[in-house]
């Protein structure tokens, strides 16, 4: 009789141990993104100011920023911050592979160009909050209205990359050249 | 007293073997949303925001720059097609075909995602640079020696993977797009 009350006990604090184990294993990987201080965003944030384009270190075995990057790519990015208004990006397109991608503030993309959607060789977009996009929208002239592509981002911070492929090594400096070319600038909202 | 000491053996237990199940499980790719190709591991919605907390997660500690859908896609394979890890001392063969995309690279990184040194500096291989044979198959040596052709070098003795990088391509992430017999293959072809 109370060896089975023994090993019922034994179970329920088992089952205790693995519940509680769950529970904390839970906790953290939900808990990971609100407290990382090494996201994509804290990474790039001493390397220049918001709105400002700059050039990310070709990927090699000294350059160790970002991980998985490749290095016959190119890259540059830019942070932004919606708050204070929406902001416009212009990019060139060259002859290989260029695209943009816009990302939250821990790296998530929420959307993504590539150079077919360039128009006249350059690509071309305003990032804006829900807020100001509605804004923009209705100061639209309504016989000729913006053909601008309006990106609603689903939060106010987040960073803007770019990647430019080059097809040869010696065509590294070129993909870079074309990279520095990206530029994210304050684009006013009519009041 | 002695009910205090087991319920504080259940929490510190508890306590220990969750935070390990985080650490384990936060030290590698998610274990959701992955495809796997033969040899090759495609996080489906790697960077998008339909991503699983796992890979959420993950992204925040690595600090990655992840490649959008409509960019293209990144598999990365750490087992040889025998489902071997991949060794420094062996010598594989990767070819000789490629998924479409406008353009691919093949690079060889150490198990965190980083390009490893090698006296050659030769990184990776892209689609552009590579001898093709006359129907367009390849072969890219990947060995810590020197070998004719295309020598992709191990710089580094102990485990290592391989990013395979497809630029533009038409493929969406679902493991119904990508067919199987359409990413390369990863042979070894005998170890020293």
């Amino acid at each position: 009789m109370r060896g089975r009350f023994a090993v019922g006990e034994a179970a329920a604090y088992v089952a205790a141990t693995a519940i509680l184990a769950a529970l904390v294993h839970l906790i953290v990987v939900l808990i990971v993104p609100l407290v990382a201080t090494r996201d994509a965003f804290a990474r790039l944030e001493p390397l220049g100011a918001l709105n400002e384009t700059i050039l990310l270190p070709r990927a090699g075995p000294s350059a160790t920023l970002m991980p998985y990057a490749d290095p016959a790519v190119a890259m540059s990015f830019c942070r932004y911050d919606l708050t204070r208004g929406p902001i416009r990006i212009t990019a060139p397109s060259g002859r290989a592979f260029a695209s943009i991608s816009f990302h939250t503030r821990p790296g998530l993309v929420f959307y993504a160009l590539t150079d077919k959607a360039a128009t006249h060789g350059v690509i071309d977009a305003v990032l804006a909050t829900p807020e100001d996009i509605r804004a923009l929208a209705a100061h639209d002239d309504e016989e000729d209205p913006s053909r601008d592509l309006r990106i609603a981002a689903p939060a106010p911070q987040g960073y803007v990359a770019m990647r430019v492929f080059s097809e040869l090594p010696s065509l590294y400096p070129e993909a870079e050249a074309e990279a520095k070319r990206l530029t994210c600038k304050p684009e006013p909202v009519p009041p | 007293m002695a009910d205090f000491v087991k319920v504080l053996l259940v929490c510190g237990i508890g306590l220990g073997l969750g935070l390990l199940a985080s650490a384990y499980a936060l030290s590698r790719s998610s274990p959701f949303d992955r495809v796997r190709l033969g040899p090759w591991v495609l996080a489906a919605h790697a960077g998008s925001t339909e991503a699983d907390p796992y890979t959420r997660a993950n992204l925040e500690r690595s600090g990655e720059i992840p490649l959008a859908i409509g960019e293209g896609l990144q598999l990365i394979a750490r087992v040889d097609d025998d489902g071997r890890p991949l060794d420094a001392r062996c010598v594989y063969t990767v070819g000789p075909r490629v998924p479409t995309a406008r353009y691919w690279t093949l690079s060889l990184i150490d198990l965190d995602g980083w390009p490893v040194d090698d006296p050659a500096e030769r990184y990776g291989f892209r689609s552009s640079e590579i001898l093709r044979a006359a129907n367009g198959d390849f072969v890219i040596t990947v060995a810590a020696d020197a070998h004719p052709g295309d020598w992709l070098p191990i710089g580094r003795p102990g485990r290592f993977a391989l990013a395979l990088r497809l630029y533009d391509s038409p493929l969406g992430a679902t493991a119904g797009a990508i067919d199987r017999t359409a990413v390369p293959l990863v042979t070894k072809v005998g170890c020293g």
